[in-house]
């Protein structure tokens, strides 16, 4: 059964889902960390229960986008339980465009990923709008990073693009409420709660306030473990049936990801 | 025929752990009182059930009244509060005021207070403050151990030498953490931040489970996220139980 109107094929084949993380990474870091093994994905995911991941390759949103998307989908390939983002950095469009080419056709890349630190971007200059407009281009939501109230301009950018869809990457950070506000304004943006900073109620205060149907469920793994947001989660006092909406039933939608759970709820 | 309403309280599901890890014995994060960049319930009583009902025995507590307002008057709140609730007495100085400081560190330690608690960051107060160097070497003179925010990587400097814990340690600082702490015998880093995958492991296999202490930082922050990730940490029993409570029952020197 298709999740969303543009079922494209993904699903897990007997499985039931419960679990899809939005925010995810693959690949390793540069702190004194040992998380570069794909196994150690999958590890975590066995761990928390997740079932289903989308990542980003690590190389490609802190260094080289070609080499690391390229190794990203030799990843995928060998990894069901992996979907990913395709890396955009808008400091390099034309090559990005090539990037899109490249690999949107092999399926196993549902989404865009763009950063604002390592291109050295703020989130609405320019050529991160351009960025953005490619992704829209190719049917593709994009996950980005907010880290302060810049995340309140996605609001205009997503005005001016109506086919854009943008997640929020770690809703804003520090400045969650700021995010909050900027997906009141507009159902095209969402969010997920990973983040480093786990202030109370932040996602309880979310829920409060954003449309279900525009949260979803990210860990930011393998650089941090998912027991973080899980944590988030359970802290937040969720129903029954706002936390199968968060967990999935939204990432499932967004993403086009066909599922083993009946959908008519 | 009476009949009553039974709410269901929808608990999302959690990795299992094991059950001598449901307990933490003491939170070395705790503060109470106001908020004022935060719409929260801060009071001893809602600090001391969130504690409770997220398996945390005891903690050290101490007065956001005297961390962001006024010292003297928070630690005598503070002092109320821990007595009546049975949490363990953390005081404050204002780092500002190191004069005002001086005196106050006496009247605590006189007290029995054996934990000071600093708020460099929340002060705007700079590694190289003299009045924070004076604080530090005013405390260690009266046997207190140091509790303290800030990056460790930027004042880790003035605390050479003493006893104290890092309470913002962040997993991309543990390579910092670590080679701080293999010189320095009385560094100690809070789990709060510690986030990674690997990050409480890789400190306890360089430095020891000693060199960790279980923070949450309630009720300003969610407790979950620090107390699951650190009831799923890769560790041995009696190392789980060093970080959950052993390190920090060492400052007390009570067995308390």
């Amino acid at each position: 059964m298709a999740a969303g109107g543009r079922g494209n094929g993904h699903g897990m084949a007997g499985g039931r889902i419960v679990i899809i993380d939005v925010h995810a990474h693959a690949g390793p870091w540069f702190f004194s960390t040992e998380v570069g093994a794909v196994e150690t994905n999958i590890e975590l995911m066995d761990r928390y229960g997740i079932d289903l991941q989308i990542v980003s390759a690590s190389e490609a949103v802190t260094y080289d986008m070609v080499s690391g998307n390229r190794w990203m989908a030799e990843v995928l390939a060998a990894h069901p339980r992996l979907l990913g983002y395709l890396v955009i950095n808008p400091n390099e469009l034309g090559e990005a465009a090539r990037e899109l080419e490249r690999h949107q056709a092999t399926g196993r890349f549902v989404g865009v990923k763009i950063h604002t630190t390592y291109p050295d971007l703020p989130l609405t200059s320019t050529a991160t709008t351009e960025a953005l407009k490619l992704a829209a281009q190719a049917g593709l939501p994009v996950l980005i990073h907010t880290w302060d109230d810049g995340v309140l301009g996605l609001v205009d950018v997503l005005e001016r693009h109506e086919e854009l869809r943008i997640i929020a990457g770690h809703m804003g950070g520090p400045a969650w409420r700021t995010a909050v506000d900027a997906a009141c304004r507009t159902d095209r943006l969402y969010l997920e709660p990973c983040c480093s900073i786990t202030d109370r109620g932040r996602f309880r205060y979310a829920l409060d306030r954003v449309p279900l149907g525009q949260m979803l469920f990210g860990t930011d793994s393998t650089l941090v473990d998912p027991a973080i947001a899980l944590g988030v989660i359970a802290d937040a006092d969720v129903t029954e049936h706002e936390y199968e909406h968060v967990m999935w039933r939204n990432a499932a939608g967004l993403f086009g990801i066909e599922t083993t759970v009946g959908l008519a709820a | 025929m009476v009949s009553t309403l039974i709410t269901m309280v929808f608990r999302p599901p959690l990795p299992a752990v094991p059950a001598e890890r449901q307990e933490i014995d003491l939170d070395v994060d705790v503060l109470f009182g106001a908020v004022p960049s935060r719409d929260l319930d801060a009071s001893i009583g809602a600090v001391d059930e969130q504690l409770s009902s997220h398996g945390i025995r005891r903690g050290l507590v101490c007065s956001l009244r005297g961390g962001l307002f006024d010292a003297c008057s928070g630690n005598d709140e503070m002092r109320k509060a821990t007595e009546q609730t049975g949490h363990v007495p953390v005081g404050t100085v204002d780092i500002r005021d190191a004069l005002t400081a001086e005196e106050e560190i006496v009247r605590l330690a006189a007290s029995g207070v054996r934990l000071l608690r600093l708020f460099p960051v929340e002060q705007w107060v700079e590694p190289d403050s003299p009045g924070l160097a004076h604080v530090i070497e005013v405390a260690t003179a009266s046997g207190l151990t140091l509790l303290t925010s800030g990056d460790v990587s930027r004042f880790w400097r003035p605390f050479s030498g003493t006893r104290v814990c890092f309470l913002d340690v962040h997993s991309y600082r543990v390579a910092d953490f670590v080679v701080l702490a293999r010189r320095e015998p009385g560094f100690v880093a809070s789990t709060r931040m510690l986030v990674g995958p690997d990050n409480i492991e890789r400190i306890a296999g360089e430095v020891g489970t000693d060199r960790l202490a279980y923070g949450s930082r309630a009720p300003l922050h969610d407790v979950m996220p620090s107390a699951l990730r650190l009831r799923t940490a890769r560790l041995t029993e009696q190392e789980w139980r060093q970080v959950a409570g052993g390190t920090a029952t060492g400052w007390l020197g009570d067995g308390s």
